[in-house]
């Protein structure tokens, strides 16, 4: 008969809905109670931007990938009870005579407590045989109930006592003294008198089923004090906001790590309740005022929009239906409103590590990474906005976002000046002061500010030169910078004075004057020391305009002839040039050398009286 | 349909601990509420050793600060001692009127959020009969405040289970679900007066100043 075919459809509906109920129920369970069991690389966060799977739609509670432990509860008997026991594993000392040395820590024994009991579970009532409107109607009734059942569910597992110790095993790194265990069965041991006195009971309320009802009960213990449940957790994940390295410190000391990154708990940080939770103390460690983005409050999963779809009447096996659109990653934070002032940016200059790169490969070390990472050389002369190799690092994920001031500043004059830059922040940027993630923050945005000054002042040099050749080449070549490590380095007084003073002298270079300004200088510099004519000289070489210009307006490098040999390694501080256009250069300064020793002559002859 | 309304177990809390403690309690109860699909979202409190769930949504944990954001802003101007936060859940159903159609909301069910603010002293320095001004907190101080927030704690757990035993009691009023993603039902916070007559005339006044509504949004 039809009707009854009817009725066996949707009987057969509601004998799915009731094994995903089990099976969705022991989901959640297990996935708040036991870690060991959870898929790997899965720290509480869901992956959004994996498509959802349709089993995973059911009850609409996205879980993720379930513990194997579910396929053991495929062919069971649906009208036989659910018992999971969450036991806690202790290892204690063996006070009998066998040695065991099996156990984890060497202690002797284990010593199994039952935390909690949960007993899920459809009560088979027999009743008149249903009506086919009535049956049908009632299955999405007992299909909604259940997924508010299933919510409240969700939300108790965090609120029983045994969800602390979960937290901890979660967040232990080392092996801890205890462990959490489940066993699964449709019978369960019953409790000992002392067991029954420290357990409480909570029932949800039952709900409705065709032929019976749905209910969840659990006893657990009110009070886990008793344990002493400590982990071994020295390095809570935790952002260390004063961190610095010092140059007392190895720079590439590896960093502790936690699985989890830092999408932590508040425990930790709550130096009355945790005692383990030190920070990891530098010497010479300072406060760079960046407010603590609460990791706390940091979402494990991310927040997907609501997906507004038409509002079509609910239909109570929509959960299989594949009727929900493409989900994308939203990285917001628990709290927005912190969030919105960080953005992802390099969290130290750009220039720096393209500088390092040719020589040995800065590695840096974030908070929470043990990998080291080395800045690719390929970084040079591109738009600082991509030169951040951290961006593409999977890892990255559990490091703070950095301030989006940290990389406003002009890229032109960034990538212009950078090469000369590098040499002056070639002492202070080492990798300890990049390490960390946070105060990366403040010592990058020092150093911007500080380059975006420099950069200011360079870019006037060279916009006076007007040549790349003279200022840092954006060429495509890949040169090598280990080889001019050492001018820079020698160098580096040298710009430093000379940076100081050049802006005049550029502005003035700018305006078109005077070639006989500058040959006045250079004439009382003339008189001065070996060594102050060679700081003239190079001032005045970096003021010089361009070869292809008339001659006619080249400012005279010296009037001394020994400090020819000087001009080849003033030439040398250009790193970029080739050494043919160096010589060439060289050649052309000789020239006006000539030229202006021969004016002198004549002015000298013309004074005589 | 009856509108089924859950009053909450009062709070006493400091104003430091509203933004936690609301968020808390209305991320709870709209989990439990937003019965199309979602992707729970552990949060941790910082104040407390509280573990709540989230609904997963942008655009609820936004409305979510703005309303928290708005009630922080009525109890300092107001320092009435009792505040309150209504979330409800309505249906709309468009009603023939006179030759209109009206949109009437149906009100299904109402939860009042009972908070007990204590007074902040450096913010109403003279005027307040409710300060507590703690000076220089020594470590009686200290020891009370920690109790306080014990005493906190508990009861915010207290509540949260409050929640659940209600969910769980009284689902038959639940509409049918719309087949939408998230919080699938129509919902609005609002920031009730409090039954002060003096503090509901103050009320008004602004009202009749500001020229809009401040009460509902």
């Amino acid at each position: 008969m039809d009707l009854q075919g009817n009725v066996q459809v949707e009987y057969g509906r509601f004998e799915q809905i009731v094994s995903q109920f089990l099976s969705k129920s022991l989901h959640i369970i297990l996935d708040s109670r036991v870690p060991s069991i959870r898929p790997l690389g899965r720290s509480g966060d869901l992956l959004l931007s994996a498509p959802v799977k349709k089993s995973d739609k059911w009850f609409n509670l996205v879980l993720g990938d379930r513990p194997a432990a579910n396929l053991n509860f495929y062919h069971r008997n649906l009208v036989e009870p659910m018992i999971i026991d969450i036991v806690l594993v202790q290892e204690v000392p063996d006070s009998s005579y066998e040695h065991r040395p099996t156990t984890t820590l060497g202690l002797g024994k284990y010593v199994e407590t039952v935390l909690e009991r949960w007993v899920v579970q459809y009560e088979y009532i027999s009743t008149v045989f249903p009506q086919v409107g009535e049956s049908s109607t009632s299955y999405k009734k007992t299909y909604k109930k259940s997924i508010i059942l299933l919510r409240s569910l969700y939300s108790m597992m965090r609120l029983l006592p045994a969800y602390r110790a979960f937290r901890k095993l979660c967040l232990s790194t080392q092996a801890s003294d205890f462990d959490i265990n489940y066993k699964v069965s449709s019978f369960s041991v019953p409790y000992s008198r002392e067991e029954e006195e420290v357990m409480k009971q909570y029932n949800f309320l039952p709900i409705d089923a065709p032929q019976g009802r749905l209910s969840i009960s659990v006893t657990y213990r009110a009070s886990l004090s008793d344990f002493n449940l400590e982990t071994s957790t020295t390095f809570p994940p935790q952002i260390i906001t004063d961190y610095v390295g010092s140059p007392a410190t190895d720079p590439f000391r590896a960093f502790p790590s936690s699985e989890k990154g830092v999408g932590a708990t508040s425990f930790p940080l709550r130096g009355e309740q945790s005692p383990s939770s030190t920070p990891f103390h530098r010497p010479h460690s300072w406060t760079c005022g960046l407010h603590r983005i609460s990791p706390l409050t940091q979402p494990r999963g991310g927040s997907p929009p609501v997906h507004r779809t038409s509002t079509m009447p609910y239909d109570c096996l929509s959960p299989p239906t594949n009727t929900y659109g493409p989900r994308y990653q939203n990285s917001t934070n628990h709290r927005t409103t912190s969030f919105d002032e960080y953005q992802l940016s390099p969290p130290f200059s750009p220039s720096p590590p393209t500088y390092f790169s040719g020589g040995n490969p800065l590695k840096t070390r974030m908070h929470s990474e043990t990998a080291p990472m080395s800045i690719p050389r390929s970084m040079m002369g591109r738009s600082p906005r991509y030169l951040s190799p951290n961006l593409s690092d999977p890892n990255r994920n559990s490091l703070p976002p950095f301030s989006p001031r940290s990389t406003k500043y002009d890229p032109s004059s960034q990538d212009s000046a950078s090469g000369i830059r590098l040499s002056r922040k070639s002492g202070s940027f080492r990798a300890g002061e990049m390490n960390s993630g946070m105060t990366n923050h403040c010592s990058s945005q020092k150093v911007l500010r500080d380059s975006k000054d420099d950069s200011g002042r360079f870019s006037g040099v060279l916009s006076s030169s007007s040549s790349p050749r003279i200022g840092f080449s954006r060429s495509s070549s890949r040169l090598s910078f280990q080889d001019d490590l050492d001018d820079f380095d020698f160098l580096c007084p040298f710009i430093v004075d000379d940076v100081d003073t050049s802006d005049s002298h550029a502005s003035q270079n700018l305006d078109g004057k005077k070639g006989s300004e500058c040959t006045s200088q250079a004439f009382s510099s003339a008189k001065k020391s070996q060594d102050a004519a060679v700081g003239a000289l190079v001032h005045m070489l970096r003021n010089a305009p361009p070869l292809r210009q008339d001659s006619s307006c080249y400012s005279s490098p010296s009037s001394k002839t020994e400090l020819e040999g000087e001009v080849g390694a003033a030439s040398g501080f250009f790193v970029s040039r080739k050494t043919s256009d160096a010589l060439e250069e060289l050649r052309g300064y000789k020239e006006m050398q000539d030229f202006l020793l021969s004016k002198s002559r004549t002015r000298v002859v013309g004074k005589e009286p | 349909m009856n509108c089924e309304v859950c009053q909450l177990k009062e709070l006493e809390v400091e104003h430091f601990e509203i933004r936690e403690v609301l968020r808390c309690i209305l991320h709870t109860i709209l989990f439990h509420r937003a019965l199309g699909l979602v992707r729970p979202k552990d949060v941790d409190l910082e104040l407390f050793e509280i573990t709540y769930v989230q609904c997963g949504d942008v655009e609820l944990e936004k409305k979510i600060d703005e309303k928290i954001d708005q009630f922080i802003d009525r109890v300092e101007k107001h320092p009435n001692k009792k505040n309150q936060i209504c979330l409800s859940f309505y249906e709309e159903k468009k009603q023939a009127v006179w030759f209109t159609n009206r949109v009437e909301r149906l009100y299904w069910e109402q939860w009042y959020i009972n908070l007990n603010v204590a007074q902040q002293p450096k913010s109403h320095s003279g005027k307040s009969h409710y300060s507590k001004v703690v000076v220089d907190p020594g470590e009686s101080a200290l020891e009370e405040r920690s109790h306080r927030r014990a005493a906190l704690e508990a009861s915010l757990r207290e509540v949260l289970f409050q929640i659940i035993k209600f969910v769980n009691e009284k689902k038959d009023h639940v509409p049918p679900i719309p087949n939408l993603e998230g919080v699938s039902f129509l919902y609005e916070i609002t920031i009730p007066s409090s039954s002060d007559s003096a503090f509901g005339m103050d009320m008004f006044k602004r009202m009749l100043q500001t020229g809009h509504p401040t009460m509902l949004s």
